[in-house]
């Protein structure tokens, strides 16, 4: 029966019906339901999932009596609906996966494939630093950008810091003291790339899910979060220091991860054009599950030292599929000990 | 010397000592971190007592959703007891109890914040106020009793061979050695002028080792701990288990699926761990280490750790680790290294987005170079 409701739901994908299209999740609650061995009293959660399991049948047994050409008549073969072909920006309906603690399960190797870090806005490709010496392989790839309506909303001062930091984000100073900080792109120099650019680097992350924290792990840089949950009261709700990862609550919206992220030191860039933050920044993410291969995410972007309203930023996270992914060491420092430390090494002749 | 002032850690400690002790006391013990940090604020009180060990009997080993023990939470594995045992205690494992509780006292006093010193007399004869937070500054953060550490009844941390000592090196090894491979730990940057003062040798930031150029510092394996910052962080899932050490926030993410390494083109700064379990013991197997970055410059072809976590109280994980490199030491040896419960979290180490070291070493090496071509060579007494 249940295998019944789904296939004629599947096919019915595209019909107009809001119930019907809730259909394609309820098998799942309703092979939970089938599990279930205690009884079902009235008004508990398996009494209404029984219930939808019922409507799904009756909406199908419906539906078919109805004739299905008749709801899905946009398609030349009404059975072809699982071959479709995918359509880019749109998931059918989906429900997460559980952890073994009942939590959406967001376990996983992930990476975006945006060209975001280059310029989280629409950009063109371009030859990078020194194509003298690099060619193609300095070369930054074109792409569309990140930010939702394109504009990003940069008080008019703040537009020209994000246009001089642009201008010198290859100009490297390191010093002992903050200065260090002043120009060039902290990508450039190796530093945690904060939140969200880690999101969008070109390398993979790990979200490792336990019953009290998510931990994010990325590989570029070996930057590190834990997102202490549920308002762990053992857990400073404020910022004990600023730090470049930040300092992350979270929690589940149905089968949303949402983490509030704020004391972030006023450092780190959120792409090589210079988009750039204060220490007011204030990020709050959106990680949906929307296949078991894909998350949907979103941050909103609030800092009223930079930026005028609050703005956000939208791509998906891949889940990286190959048999034996594993993170690997970027550990870039060794890769620009000279390119940072070099003012202050020995000459030596060539 | 080798070791980085961690200022900023130094900060959020101060901070986070304040915050988190306040809900402490509100007892909201609605997670095992919570509990465990809860469990160390009240043996903190017992702590000057070395027979605490035996008053967890109660004690219920924490399990996973899928049966295998919980190591999940903030630990520490500062330790006053000395890495190969000393002479005196020849084939003795175990120290009397008031061998022990000497040990306990005296490295509490030692590592004791100075203006603390005398502490003992103010709070009725304790070594610290227990009802206070501590701030320590030889140690850059909270003093060792508040990090939870514990009397251990152990002569030296190297428990075989039986002797306590690591085991010689073999030919193979010494040859290696003497053949002038650069240590991990690099060079010594600092060097007697023999005119009673010293002088840094450094041409790059790679001359200044890997700790202090913030390539690798605490992650190992083995993990062992320091002065300061010997913090670890563990989360787990059924399916990996993630390890942080405080120094430099470095990570392993250890599979427990029963994998096999990646091939030998694959070498990583901490290794390739894997992990599965014996019993209650989880047991991390790593390989694929990097030839600069083997443990105690060790052969990277050969060198294998395997470290065994078991826990073994409420607040207590026994962390044995096993050193197999069979052409670098004449034969396999182990250390245990007791981690304690401890206040989390950890906070972020970054170190080389503010390395102060390596430019202020590498400048006044410069600088000294500068005057002894002027003839007016300086000494750094």
């Amino acid at each position: 029966m249940v295998i019944a409701a789904w296939t004629l739901a599947a096919r019915l994908e595209n019909g107009k019906s809001n119930a019907l299209h809730r259909c394609m999740i309820r098998p799942i609650l309703a092979a939970e339901f089938i599990n279930h061995t205690a009884p079902t009293p009235r008004g508990s959660k398996g009494f209404v999932r029984l219930q939808q399991v019922i409507v799904c049948f009756v909406a199908a047994v419906c539906a078919t009596l109805a004739g299905i050409p008749a709801a899905g008549q946009t398609r030349a073969n009404p059975g072809a609906a699982a071959e479709k072909s995918a359509t880019p920006g749109q998931f059918p309906p989906y429900r997460a996966a559980r952890t073994p603690d009942g939590k959406p399960d967001l376990n996983g190797i992930w990476q975006a494939f945006v060209t975001a870090d280059v310029d989280i806005q629409d950009h063109d490709a371009q030859a990078g630093p020194h194509p003298d010496v690099m060619g193609a392989y300095g070369a930054w790839p074109g792409g569309q950008g990140i930010v939702e309506g394109g504009e990003i909303p940069y008080k008019p001062e703040a537009l020209a810091k994000k246009k001089e930091n642009a201008g010198k984000r290859m100009v490297v100073n390191i010093t002992s003291d903050p200065h260090r900080h002043d120009t060039g792109d902290p990508e450039l120099k190796c530093y945690r790339p904060g939140v969200p650019r880690a999101n969008y680097m070109p390398f993979p992350f790990q979200i490792i899910e336990t019953p009290h924290v998510i931990v994010m792990a990325y590989e570029y840089a070996r930057a590190l979060r834990t997102i202490y949950m549920d308002n762990d009261k053992t857990v400073a709700a404020d910022p004990p220091a600023d730090s470049w990862m930040g300092w992350s609550h979270g929690h589940f919206e149905g089968d949303t991860l949402v983490v509030d992220s704020k004391g972030f030191v006023p450092y780190s860039w959120f792409d090589r054009a210079g988009d750039y933050h204060s220490d007011a920044l204030h990020v709050v993410e959106r990680y949906t599950p929307v296949s078991p291969y894909h998350i949907m995410y979103e941050a909103t972007i609030e800092d009223p030292n930079v930026f005028t309203r609050p703005w956000k930023m939208t791509f998906p996270l891949y889940r990286r599929m190959e048999k034996n992914i594993q993170l690997v060491d970027f550990n870039c420092t060794e890769f620009v000990l000279d390119f940072l430390y070099g003012q202050y090494s020995k000459k030596t002749e060539k | 010397m080798t070791r980085r002032p961690a200022i900023s850690s130094a900060i959020f400690a101060i901070g986070a000592a304040v915050v988190i002790f306040v809900p402490l006391s509100a007892a909201a013990q609605s997670s095992p971190a919570a509990k465990a940090a809860a469990t160390t604020a009240k043996q903190a009180t017992e702590r000057n007592d070395s027979g605490a060990a035996a008053k967890s009997q109660k004690w219920v080993m924490p399990r996973m959703s899928d049966g295998h023990p919980d190591f999940s939470g903030y630990w520490n594995s500062l330790t006053f007891t000395p890495f190969e045992r000393p002479a005196k205690y020849g084939n003795r494992e175990f120290l009397t109890p008031d061998e022990i509780k000497e040990i306990f006292r005296s490295g509490l006093r030692g590592s004791y914040e100075p203006g603390a010193q005398g502490s003992e007399d103010r709070y009725g004869g304790e070594l610290f106020n227990p009802d206070s937070v501590d701030y320590d500054a030889t140690t850059y953060g909270l003093s060792p009793w508040q990090n939870g550490i514990k009397p251990n009844p152990r002569t030296s941390l190297v428990v075989d061979p039986p002797d306590g000592k690591v085991p010689p090196l073999t030919p193979e090894a010494k040859a290696r050695l003497a053949a002038g491979v650069r240590p991990a730990g690099g060079f010594p940057y600092v060097v007697d002028d023999h005119h009673g003062g010293a002088v840094v040798h450094a041409d790059n930031a790679r001359d200044l080792g890997q700790n202090t150029s913030c390539l690798s510092q605490s992650g190992g394996p083995p993990m062992i701990p320091a002065e300061y910052n010997s913090g670890i962080f563990i989360a787990q899932n059924p399916s990996y288990i993630l390890i942080e050490t405080e120094q430099g926030s470095e990570f392993r993410i250890v599979p427990l699926d029963g994998g096999p390494h990646p091939s030998s083109n694959i070498h990583q700064w901490h290794g390739d761990s894997r992990g599965h379990w014996e019993g209650d013991t989880l047991v991390v197997e790593t390989t694929n280490l990097r030839p600069d970055h083997t443990y105690r410059n060790g052969d990277p072809k050969t060198q294998k750790i395997i470290e065994y976590f078991t826990r073994t109280s409420a607040d207590t994980i026994e962390y044995k680790f096993t050193v197999d490199d069979p052409s670098t030491w004449t034969r396999p040896w182990s250390a245990i290294i007791p981690m304690t419960a401890s206040m989390g979290p950890l906070f972020e180490y970054d170190c080389s987005e503010n390395n102060n070291d390596a430019v202020n070493i590498l400048a006044g090496a410069r600088a000294s170079e500068k005057k002894a071509a002027e003839g007016k060579p300086i000494s750094q007494k």
